[in-house]
């Protein structure tokens, strides 16, 4: 039995020409080591949910606002306040669509009335959707991001 | 002249010549379980943190504090608690205050002395979890600047210090007693009592109540009248056209 050392930079690199290409399922021979990345549920063509102008209200319904609430990898608001993606302007957003996150890793931070609130991955697992725009209101109990 | 206010019990200070930012400090040392009633205490700060990445400019002579508070809320309404900690801390920049000068607050959490910048304050959740269907946090990171002897020119609006305005310039460790007793208080009331008297006592000291203000967020500028603040402490605007909005992020300024 010969252990198979893990190319966590390749599955990387493969998992983004997935999200790239827009295919569902993608295969990697090299030798005795094959590695296969396929996308799970439907195929995701956003990676971004489209900026939410503030003051909401407007006439076109988000998609399917159930479903995602109902997901079991949903991170939802635990308050009304300001959905912030990246700890400061011009800085690195905390996670991005395909990234593997660890239980307990700041994905978002609310703000509101200056209180800034970290929101945290509940489990480990990969960001699959964000919902959110930088600096978009959000209300309690919205969905902001989901964890496959 | 004494300002002991009594012994701030249950409290228990890190004093400390410089660090980064006491905000990170006392993060680090909740992470480590540390007690509710942790206060960072320092001269000054390396790196101290305003909103959104701005830096909190720190020399020795003013008050730079962190303490760790249990919230007792659910995550929903910590923010409610922005508004205690400006009035406690209103009320300890009025003890050292000139007679006559107005110490004012401005949403959500700033401190004026005769309009401008004394204080400054920002808060942080610590370690989200879920109770039952709810999320809390199991701390606040309750950060707060005082200017005693210095105050920062900056672009946009005024600021000041208690030295400036011709007040009394305690020690930052003579100013944390009376603070902290402050803090207290209004945090106790918050909890037993919940927002409605925080709210109240809010807007009897808030700056510019009624009047014109422009609120800048990240990505626009709202301009109208300062109506109040909500049940939740979200900013009232009125707009020209007679509609209300209602804001949790950005920054006032008094047209």
């Amino acid at each position: 039995m010969t252990a198979i050392k893990i190319d966590r930079d390749l599955v990387r690199e493969l998992a983004a020409l997935l999200q790239e290409t827009g295919l569902s399922e993608l295969e990697y021979a090299q030798g005795d080591v094959r590695i296969r990345v396929a996308r799970a549920g439907p195929a995701m063509v956003a990676p971004e949910a489209p900026a939410v102008a503030p003051g909401r209200g407007g006439a076109e319904p988000r998609p399917e606002p159930a479903t995602e609430a109902a997901h079991p990898g949903a991170i939802t608001s635990p308050m009304v306040g300001v959905a912030y993606v990246r700890p400061e302007p011009g800085a690195e957003t905390f996670v991005k669509v395909g990234d593997r996150v660890v239980e307990g890793q700041t994905v978002l931070l609310i703000e509101a009335m200056k209180t800034f609130n970290p929101i945290r991955a509940p489990r480990a697992g990969t960001v699959a959707r964000v919902l959110v725009s930088d600096g978009a209101p959000v209300e309690y109990g919205e969905v902001l991001m989901i964890l496959e | 002249m004494t300002h002991a206010p009594g012994p701030a019990t249950g409290f228990n200070v890190v004093a400390l010549d410089a660090v980064g930012s006491t905000n990170d400090e006392a993060r680090r040392l909740a992470r480590q379980g540390a007690p509710a009633g942790t206060v960072v205490l320092a001269r000054r700060q390396t790196a101290g943190r305003g909103r959104r990445g701005r830096s909190w400019e720190s020399p020795p002579g003013n008050l730079y504090a962190s303490i760790l508070v249990v919230p007792g809320m659910p995550a929903s309404r910590t923010a409610e608690a922005s508004f205690a900690a400006a009035l406690a801390v209103a009320e300890t920049v009025e003890r050292f205050a000139p007679p006559g000068l107005g110490v004012e607050c401005k949403w959500p959490n700033d401190v004026l002395l005769g309009g401008a910048k004394v204080a400054g304050i920002l808060l942080e959740g610590e370690g989200i979890e879920e109770r039952g269907g709810t999320a809390w946090f199991r701390w606040l990171v309750l950060g707060i600047g005082v200017n005693i002897l210095h105050f920062p020119a900056l672009a946009g609006y005024r600021a000041t210090s208690l030295a400036a305005a011709g007040g009394e310039t305690p020690a930052p460790e003579a100013m944390l007693a009376p603070l902290l007793a402050a803090l207290e208080r209004w945090l106790h009331l918050w909890r037993e009592e919940g927002f409605a008297p925080i709210r109240a006592a809010w807007q009897g000291r808030a700056s510019g109540l009624g009047g014109p203000i422009e609120f800048r967020t990240g990505e626009a500028t709202l301009r109208g009248a300062f109506v109040g603040i909500d049940a939740a402490g979200a900013l009232v605007l009125r707009l020209a056209d007679g509609g209300e909005r209602k804001l949790s992020a950005g920054e006032v300024f008094f047209g």
